[in-house]
Order: structure tokens, then sequence, then C-alpha cells
């Protein structure tokens, strides 16, 4: 509220200071300064982060990234992905590497590069930071700040991208906690169609801090499909702020998958921006040990004639702790609104703990809304069902905890990305194969 | 008893004209059908009678019993004895089937000045009907079409009808939807309850239906307007050769029957 | 909006209860400190330690913010000019209904309540109370007889000290939140009820709060001890008078069940709500818990809430006791400029606890309805159950309807079901009954009392009539 007068210093304010100057991007630097100044680091009483325990970022030494003694990453390639051969950008620590990336292959019409070679180009002029909105939140500010490349992403009107664009985001070892800062800028014209799959992985055990920053804007009749995967070292502690922009006729499919991270904040908002559209936002949430996976969407209908549907889906063992807020908004006149949340949890551990809130605001009185939340153990007469049918318990529940997180990766489209996701569940399933529960 | 003249009606608030200068004219003791294809205007025109708000009568009357109904609400024209089964019944979550028949059939009686009934008088009343579609009690309490399966629906309107007793009954596609079985429950309760006073137009896709309820009149409606008109054994041409061979003629001559 | 317009006309329907009643009052000073509590309990001629509670409380009030966390925007509440004890003037102690003040029994009577013993037909024991004081309670004599103490607050301090100190403030901590430490601290009157081990309450107890001073806030003070084996159902009904400027109740109600008992507690809140620009109408700003002590024991919260400008109100149940049960049902009405934030919370503490949730908001006119509800299985409580429904129904676009439920499970063997709709009378519903000949007006009536039907059916029978009336003046027409 009174911001400008009690902004409290933060380490992000500190590492700010250390930033030098790149040359590049000079008035989203000189904003994203002032707008930092502004802005304080988040604390419990605030209510959009009262249940998540902020203190392994506060408690972390970060230093400057020139400071943190990074090791060079080894063995990436088998992260690649064999559909987005020719079409894969390549992040390490938040630095482009043109040797590992690959952008031949994805047809007329469609641009994809590092960012800051796309200074001057009208669509990175006229979105780039200007469709992330998170009112003072220091970390898309200090993203603004620090960033030099990204991934950019231009299709041109009816182009369709011919093979699924991998953005790569790999981090590798330090000797001290150290802060990325990736960001992704998807710009899709009229009718074009292009499928994203954005991968964060940590090649390390090792501390360090990412803070993606996406945005997207889909013009009329655009459809995106857009995977991202998370799979940071379960050290890492993961904020990231992915928005789209949907206009009229358009589509925008997103499925976020949570497997690493010590603390992962998620904070995926639609807004949109003309009627007849259709959007998703999926999650799931796999999580173990001490893990805290905290998701906050937002799907906010603006106008008349709007599609949307989220299906988040949470697994949490041992000490892990999970939270969701989904607010739903339909704002006055956005009539003939249908949307519909459903979020499950799974809590399978005596240590675990699932926090929810399914939030709807509606201001318009011809809408079709509703939401449900679950938080449970998994079926007894299910697991009946299946021991009768000659499994022992343990199994039993590792093939229902499997198909229970199945259902939100059945809408993958590309292949490679399914089969890779089949088997991050199936290994999670079978390490966690609930023996830990006391029945 | 009923009289449509050159009915023309469009949606409400579009330009799209939907009925197109009907006439039809139907008396007591009397079934009449009406056929033809998917978007020829059929359900349409039993709404307009019924007095649906989204629809606008741009031309034409409708007269019941000598007098236009044009400027009547929908329940006014319900009290005057005109009832529409529903192609799609609407679901009216937390108000039981009971709840509703009494309330409509007390309105209804109190408009025509037949006495109303008491909670236990209607008990009774409704009970004889029940069998009639063949519902179990319980369907009573149930919220009006909630959870229904798509043949319950039908039946349950079929079986307001029996409680009514309206003069005038529009059957909107009462056979879409419905198994043989039902089909057989359904026929019979219309037959039954169709008598020398009242009038029923059975609005259908199909022929099967004509084979348990005797039509006096058939009429095929294409393009918004009825193109042909005869006996059942029209019907039975129609099931054999389709609507093509009309489809021709309604676009030369729309006057018929 | 045809359909939108014909409901809005019948919602809108004017306030009934909206007269004055010209009483004389006792001078009090106005405004709040240490001095002002003490001649509070001075002037009920309170025992030390209900002085002591008070200005502990008082103390722990002026270290409190006033929150600002709900769904709602409303001029705070001027503390400092406030009236926190009012009481009608001719008010010693009352032997028979005859001592009444006249104008005040007429008052009664103009709402409907019977104050008098010969309306025995209606069953049903009444405490009255007028601008935070008792006036009077019947049937006393009867109750008396099964056992079951049925008074005011005040009394109770002075007859039952042993009772009132042990539960009051054990559910509701004096430093519980902002409002309940003041009303610890000045709450000047209110309803007790003690039922004592395997006795069943042989009628229905009611309150009714009638707020008339135009400067005056209204506090009173609730306790209500079922002791093992018993069983007690209680409802309290509230009207105001219409003034153009905002008055504050702000009550704190305690429930205790033990072993094996329930406890029934039923609101039909009218306050007044203010006029179409928001002017005027009360604040509600209620604490209400129950405490599930006993095993087996059951706390059921019913609610219905038409009234008030601005409600923030969460009726709660901590089920401590194995097995024991909490239930919440509620309808909530705005309409104007109404601002209602209203839910429960269902804190499982105990194994085998189970807890059921049915709200249903229904907004028109340029109001905003929200429910707040949490829910929560702490670490312990094996095999807890809850399931929560929270529809919405939106009438025009001016008004708007928020679900905010909180939701948390520590506990793998837990169970937590939440589901939400919002939904609106459709045109195609109205046409349909209409098809059957129901007016538009009836129609809507119908579906609006079809969507509350299953809180609604949760009201005691004598008071279901009550509520199907309230029902019919926000939202005229027939009910079924």
């Amino acid at each position: 509220m009174n911001s400008s007068t009690s902004v409290e210093s933060s380490f992000l304010h500190r590492l700010a200071k250390h930033i030098t100057a790149s040359g590049k991007w000079a008035a989203i630097r000189n904003q994203s300064q002032k707008d930092l100044n502004m802005s304080s680091f988040p604390h419990k009483k605030i209510e959009e982060w009262r249940f998540t325990d902020l203190r392994p970022i506060t408690r972390t030494e970060f230093v400057p990234f020139d400071e943190a003694g990074v090791f060079p990453a080894t063995d990436i390639e088998q992260y690649f992905i064999p559909e987005s051969d020719r079409s894969r950008l390549v992040f390490i620590n938040g630095n482009y590497h043109e040797k590992y990336s690959s952008i031949g292959g994805l047809g007329k019409g469609v641009t994809v590069g590092n960012l800051s070679d796309f200074e001057e180009h009208d669509s990175v002029s006229e979105y780039l930071n200007k469709l992330v909105n998170y009112d003072n939140d220091v970390f898309v500010h200090f993203n603004g700040l620090n960033f030099v490349d990204g991934a950019f992403i231009h299709l041109e009107k009816d182009a369709k991208a011919e093979a699924p664009i991998q953005v790569l985001n790999l981090y590798t070892d330090a000797k001290e906690p150290f802060i990325s800062t990736p960001r992704l800028l998807v710009v899709a014209e009229e009718e074009s169609d292009v499928t994203i799959i954005e991968d964060h992985i940590g090649l390390a055990g090792n501390t360090y801090l990412t803070i993606p920053v996406c945005e997207v804007k889909a013009k009329q009749g655009a459809h995106i499909h857009h995977v991202r995967i998370q799979r940071d070292s379960l050290s890492a502690l993961h904020v990231s702020r992915p928005i789209a922009y949907v206009e009229k006729n358009s589509e925008y499919h997103s499925y976020t998958i949570n497997l690493g991270a010590k603390l992962a904040r998620n904070e995926p908002r639609v807004v949109q921006e003309d009627e007849e559209v259709d959007f998703t936002l999926d999650g799931l949430v796999l999580i173990d040990g001490e893990q805290v996976a905290d998701t906050h969407s937002v799907m906010d209908h603006r106008f008349s004639h709007g599609e949307s549907h989220q299906l988040h889906k949470v697994v949490v063992n041992g000490s892990a702790h999970s939270i969701f807020n989904g607010k739903i908004f339909v704002r006055k006149d956005a009539q003939k609104i249908d949307s519909f949340q459903e979020n499950r949890n799974l809590l399978l551990s005596n240590d675990g703990l699932v926090n929810t809130k399914p939030q709807l605001e509606i201001f318009a009185d011809d809408v079709l809304c509703s939401h449900g939340a679950t938080i449970g153990q998994l079926d007894p007469e299910e697991v009946f069902y299946l021991q009768s049918r000659g499994m022992t318990e343990e199994k039993a529940k590792e093939v229902l905890t499997y198909a229970f997180a199945l259902e939100t990766i059945e809408n993958m489209k590309v292949e490679s990305v399914h089969k890779l996701l089949i088997e991050e569940v199936y290994r999670y399933t079978k390490a966690n194969t609930v023996a830990k529960v006391t029945a | 008893m009923l009289e449509i003249k050159n009915l023309h009606a469009v949606v409400e608030g579009e330009d799209i004209e939907i009925l197109k200068g009907v006439n039809l004219k139907v008396n007591k003791g009397e079934i009449h059908a009406i056929m033809g294809p998917n978007g020829s205007g059929k359900s349409t025109l039993a709404k307009v009678a019924a007095g649906h708000p989204e629809y606008e009568v741009t031309g034409g009357d409708i007269l019941y019993d000598g007098e236009s109904i044009l400027e009547l609400d929908p329940d006014e024209r319900a009290h005057a004895g005109i009832f529409l089964a529903f192609q799609y019944p609407v679901e009216v979550p937390g108000v039981t089937n009971t709840t509703l028949l009494r309330e409509s059939y007390n309105t209804i009686a109190a408009s025509r000045g037949r006495e109303e009934l008491d909670p236990l008088e209607f008990d009774d009343y409704i009970s004889d009907k029940l069998e009639l579609v063949q519902m179990k009690r319980d369907f009573l309490d149930r919220s009006v079409n909630t959870g229904f399966s798509g043949g319950e629906k039908k039946r349950n309107e079929i079986f307001q009808m029996a409680v009514l007793q309206p003069k005038l009954s529009l059957l909107d596609e009462t056979d879409s939807g419905l198994d043989i079985d039902a089909l057989k429950i359904v026929s019979d309760g219309i037959n039954k309850l169709h008598g020398d006073d009242d009038a029923v137009i059975l609005i259908t896709h199909y022929q099967r239906l004509l084979n348990y309820i005797e039509p006096d009149f058939v009429h095929v409606m294409i393009g918004g307007k009825i193109v042909k008109s005869g006996d059942k054994t029209l019907a039975l041409k129609l099931e054999e050769q389709g609507y093509d061979w009309l489809e021709a003629h309604a676009t030369v001559n729309g006057e018929a029957g | 909006m045809s359909e939108t317009k014909a409901l809005e006309s019948m919602i809108g329907e004017e306030y009934k209860y909206g007269f004055t009643t010209d009483v004389e009052y006792e001078d009090f000073p106005k405004g709040i400190n240490e001095d002002v509590v003490r001649l509070i309990s001075e002037k009920k001629n309170e025992p030390e330690w209900m002085t002591e509670f008070r200005l502990k409380a008082y103390r722990n009030w002026t270290e409190m913010e006033e929150p600002s966390w709900f769904n709602a925007t409303y001029e705070k509440p001027k503390f400092d000019t406030l009236q926190y004890y009012s009481a009608p003037k001719n008010k010693p102690k009352l032997n028979s209904l005859d001592e009444v003040d006249p104008n005040i029994r007429e008052t009664y009577e103009k709402l409907g309540i019977p104050l008098e013993e010969q309306k025995m037909l209606a069953g049903v024991a009444v405490d009255a109370v007028f601008d935070s004081v008792s006036i009077f309670t019947t049937f006393k004599e009867k109750l008396a007889e099964a056992g079951v103490i049925f008074c005011s607050i005040s009394e109770a301090i002075q007859d039952h000290p042993e009772l009132v100190k042990k539960y009051m403030g054990s559910v509701v901590p004096a430093r519980d939140n902002f409002y309940a430490a003041l009303n610890s601290a000045v709450f000047s009157d209110g309803s007790f009820c003690y039922v004592p081990k395997d006795t069943i309450c042989p009628m229905e107890l009611s309150t009714y709060f009638r707020i008339n001073n135009m400067n005056s806030g209204q506090f009173e003070r609730t306790l209500i001890i079922a002791e093992e084996n018993s069983h007690v159902s209680y409802l309290e009904g509230c009207t105001a008078p219409m003034y153009d400027e905002h008055q504050l109740h702000a009550a704190v109600v305690e429930l205790i069940a033990l072993d094996n008992a329930e406890i029934k507690y039923s609101t039909i809140q009218n306050w007044y709500s203010g006029d179409e620009d928001g002017k005027g109408g009360i604040y509600n700003f209620v604490t209400k818990r129950g405490a599930c002590r006993g095993k087996n024991s059951k706390i059921s919260w019913t609610q219905l809430e038409t009234g008030s400008a601005v409600t923030l109100k969460y009726p709660s149940v901590i089920l401590q006791g194995d097995n024991s049960v909490g239930e919440f049902f509620s309808v909530a009405v705005t309409n104007k400029r109404q601002q209602a934030d209203t839910g429960t919370k269902m804190i499982h503490l105990g194994k085998n606890t189970k807890s059921t949730i049915i709200s249903k908001g229904i907004s028109a006119g340029k109001s905003d309805n929200s429910y707040r509800g949490q829910v929560k299985i702490s670490k312990k409580a094996d095999n807890a159950r809850n399931y929560s429904q929270c529809d919405s129904m939106l009438i025009g676009q001016t008004c708007g309807a928020h679900t905010f439920p909180y939701i948390e499970s520590a506990n793998p063997t837990g169970k937590i079901e939440h589901e939400a709709t919002t939904s609106r009378v459709g045109e195609d519903q109205i046409f349909y009954l209409q098809q059957r000949g129901i007016s538009e007006d009836d129609a809507i009536s119908l579906i609006v009392n079809g969507f509350c039907k299953e809180v609604l059916k949760e009201l005691p029978m004598e008071f279901a009539v009550e509520a199907n009336k309230l029902l019919s003046i926000k939202l005229e027409g027939s009910v079924g």
C-alpha cells in the first residue's frame, strides 16, 4: 500500500547494486530499477504469501553471478528432445549458447532466437516487459534489471511452426549460490500456431535461485501449446512468472509439471483480451522430502464467451508441502463464461501438508463457473479392488498413484515429452511406493 | 381450436427469419403430426405458440378458440390450456416435481374457475397419473428433471400433461432419445389422454412414433413453411423417399394444405 | 432482462421493521476508556472478577488493530463517539411482564414475537434483548423444572458465577480478535443457557435482539453450555430501526458441547441493511464459535442472513472430542449496497471428526456476497472428514459473488471435498415454469427457494414459517 515509504531492503535490492549494465535494454533496466526501489520482499503477513515459508530463500547467501564460481555444463545433449532437433534454444544459467542451439527447422514466418539479438524487432519493443504484470513484485523487477539474454519466439500471420520449439534452461553446479533470470517472449500473430516446450533442469544438486519471466501474446485465432517442465535441483529455489494474453478466437493451453526445487513458487496468469477464447492452465505437482511447491494462478475473464479449464493435481509425500490458490475472475459484462477448475490433492504421508484455496470472484450473472477441491488419500475401495485382483497393497497403491498423476499429462502433443513425463511420473510413484504410509 | 395464419417469426434481436409464413388449422379431437428435416422450424413453431421470449412474431397471427394469443404471457397461454412438452426439458434444482405440479395445477384450476386441491387431495389425484407413464412414487420427490435420464425427462413431460389436462398439446420431439419400450409407454399415455375435446400436435423427426399414435393429418415443414399436407400415408412416403422430393417443391410453392 | 427486473423489484421490498420505539434512556458517557469499562461493570453490579475480565479485554483491545482482510469496504466505526452502554430507563428487575415498558412490549408485538406467557402454543422460550439489555425472559419456571437455566447473561453473572467464570472466554478468548476484545470489554447483556447432564431441553429457546437507540452500539454476549448427554436448540432473531447513520453490532457467542451433547443454533438475521445508496444500516461484526469438547458431541449452525449493511461473520466449530460433528448451513442474501463476507471454520482436532458445510449465497442489486471458509484437518485428526458445498446465484450484472475457501490437511487419512458453483436464474427455467402456468414472479420465487432448500430445512420447525416469511419479504411472492 504505502510502499513508497516503507520499502524494506532485501538481498535482491543489495544484489541489484552489483549488476553491471550490459549496454542492452536500457529502458527496461531503468524502469525495473525504479520499480524495484518501490517494492518490498514479500512476507507471510501478505495474504498471497501466508502459507509459504520463504526462509529457504531469505536464509541463503546469494552472491553476484560473477563471484559464484560456476562450473561448465557437461553432457547436456541427453536433454534434447528429438522433435526439436532443429528448433532448440539453449540457455545455461540464463545465458544463450548458440553452439548447443539449433533454429533452422521452423519453416516460413517463424522467428526464433536470443532476445538480445532482436532488440530492434517490432514485437520486442512492443511487448517485452510490457505484458508482465505482477504489481510490485521484486522478483519480476529483479529479472528486468538483470536479464540480458532470453528466448524470443515470433510467428507471423498464418505461420505454423513445423516443429515444437524447445527452450532449454540449464543450471550448472557452482561454489556459491547464484541467481538466474531467464526470459521468454512469445508473440503469435493472427492465425499462427506453435508448440513450446520450456524446460528447466538443474545439472547438479546445488542451490540457486531462478526467476523465469515469460510473456505470451496470442493474437486473433492463434493457437499456443505451452509445456513447462520444472526439473530444478532439489536445493534450488524457483520463482516463475508466466503470463499470457489471449485475443479473439485464440487458444492458449499451458501445462506445468513441477518435479524439482526445494521451494517453487509458480504464478501462471491468463488474461482474456477479447471474446471467444479457450484456455487451459493445468498443473501436475509431484513432491517429496522437504520440498515446497506453491502455485498461485489467475484466470482473468474480461470479455464474454470464454471457456477455460484448470486441472491442478498434486501428490505430496515425506514432509513436503503443497500450496494452491487458483483464482477465477469473471469481470462485469463478461457473460457466457464457462470456467471449470479442479484441484485434486493426494496426501500420502503423515508429515506432509496441503493448503488449497480455490477462489471464484464473479461479477457477471450469465456464467457457468465451478470449482472443486479435494484432499485425501487413495480410495481404500480402489486399493482393495486391485488387491482382490492379485496385486500387493504396495503395488495397488503405486498403480493408483501413477494413474492419478497421469491424467494431467494426457494432453501432451509432443510424443517424446509425453514419454518423458510418463517416465518421471513412474519414477516418482515407484520411489514413493507409498510404503511410508501407515495404513 | 387453433388457427395459425401466415405466421412469421425471427429470433429476438436478430434478422434471420425462421418462420416464413406458416398456415395451420387444428380442430378439436384431431391429432396432427408435423415432420421435417433439421432446422426446418418445427420446434420454433411450437415455442412461438407457447410464447417463448426468445422469438419475436413479425407477421401473421395465432388464433386460439378464435382469439389472438400473441399478446399473452406464457403462463396465461398455459392457463388457457396450451401445453408444450419440451424437446429438452429444463432442470430446476431444488424444486420437486410435486411442488411444481401442485403449484401449476392450482393456478390453472383457479384461472379456469375450478376448485384447487389441497396437498392430500392432490396426492391422490396424481397417484393415478403416475401409473399412466409407469413411474415410481419417489419420482415425485425428486427435483424437476434434475439428474433425470433422457427417457425419464420425456416421460416426465407426458406425466405433467396427464396432470394438467391441457386442451392443446404441442409435443416437441417427445419420441427422440427413447428406446422402444419407453416409446410404447409414452405413446400409450398420449393415446389414453387424447379425447374428443382436445387436440394434439406431434412434432417429430421419425415416422416410427406414428406407428403408435395415429395422426389424422401429417404436415411437412421445410424452410420455415408447411410445404405439403396429407394423411398418414404421407409419413410413410417420407420414410421411403426422404425429403428431397419436397425440397424443390418448397422453393416453388410454399402454399400447401 | 425482464426476469432480472422482476426479481430485483421483489428483493427490493421495503424493510418492515424500520420503526423506532420511543423510550427514555439512562445517561451514559460516549467514547471508551478504562473508566467507561468500570462504569459499565458498576452499573451492572458485577463482581470483581468480571470487572477484571473486562479491563483485561479492554487493554488487549487497545493494542489490537482493526482488521481489513475481508472483502468489504466501509467507513470505520468511530469508536470514540460511540455509546457503549444503552439501557431503557425504567429497568431495575422485572418480576412480571406487566412491568415491561409498554412501548417496548409494543415493539415486540409489532415484530410478531410472543413475549406473553399465555402464548403457550408457540412453545418457545424467549429472551428479549433491547439495545443490549435483556428485557424479559419467558418460560423461566417451566425450564427450571427441567433443570435448564435460561436467563440473561447479567443474571447469570450474579446467580451462577461459577459457570460463567468457568466457560466465558474459554471458546472465544478476549484477545481472539479486535471485535471480540471490544465485546469482552463492554458487553452489556445477552443470553445464558445451561443444560444439565442427561437433559433434553423441553422447548426451543430463542432470543430476539433489537437495536433501537441511534448512537449506541450493541454488544451482546451469549453463552450456551450443554452438559453430557444433553440437547438444546436455540434461535436468535435480529431487527433494527432505519437510521441514516451506521450502527455497530459486535456480539460474541460461545457454545460448549460436552460428551454426547448436541447444540443446534439458528439465526434469522434481519438487521436494517441501509438504503439504495448504502446510507445507514448495521455493521454486523460477530464472533460465533462452538467447541465440541466432548466425545460424540455435535454443534450445528444454521443461519439465514438477509440484513445488515456489512456482515462479517464466521460461525465456527472446533472439533476437539473424538467422533464429534460440526455443521454449518447458511443462506446469505444481499441486495442494494449490502456487503456480506460470511462463512465458517471447521477445525478438526479429534479423531473421526466430521463436518459439513452447505452455503448458498444470493447476490442482487449492487451488493457483494462472499463465502469465506476454513477447513483444517490437523495432524492428529485421523479419519476426519469434511464435505463443503458453496453455491452462488447472481441476479443482475452489478453485483458480485466470491468464494474464498481455505482448505488444509496435515493428515493422510483425512478427507476433504469442496465444491463450488455459480449460476443464475435462467431464462429457460422461467419459461419452463411459466409454460406450466406459473407466473414469472412465482417462478423466480420457486427457483430461489429451491436453491436454498437444503439450508432452510435445517431451521427448527417453529421458525421455518418465519424464515419463509422473511425470504418472501426479500423475495416476495408465494412459497410452496
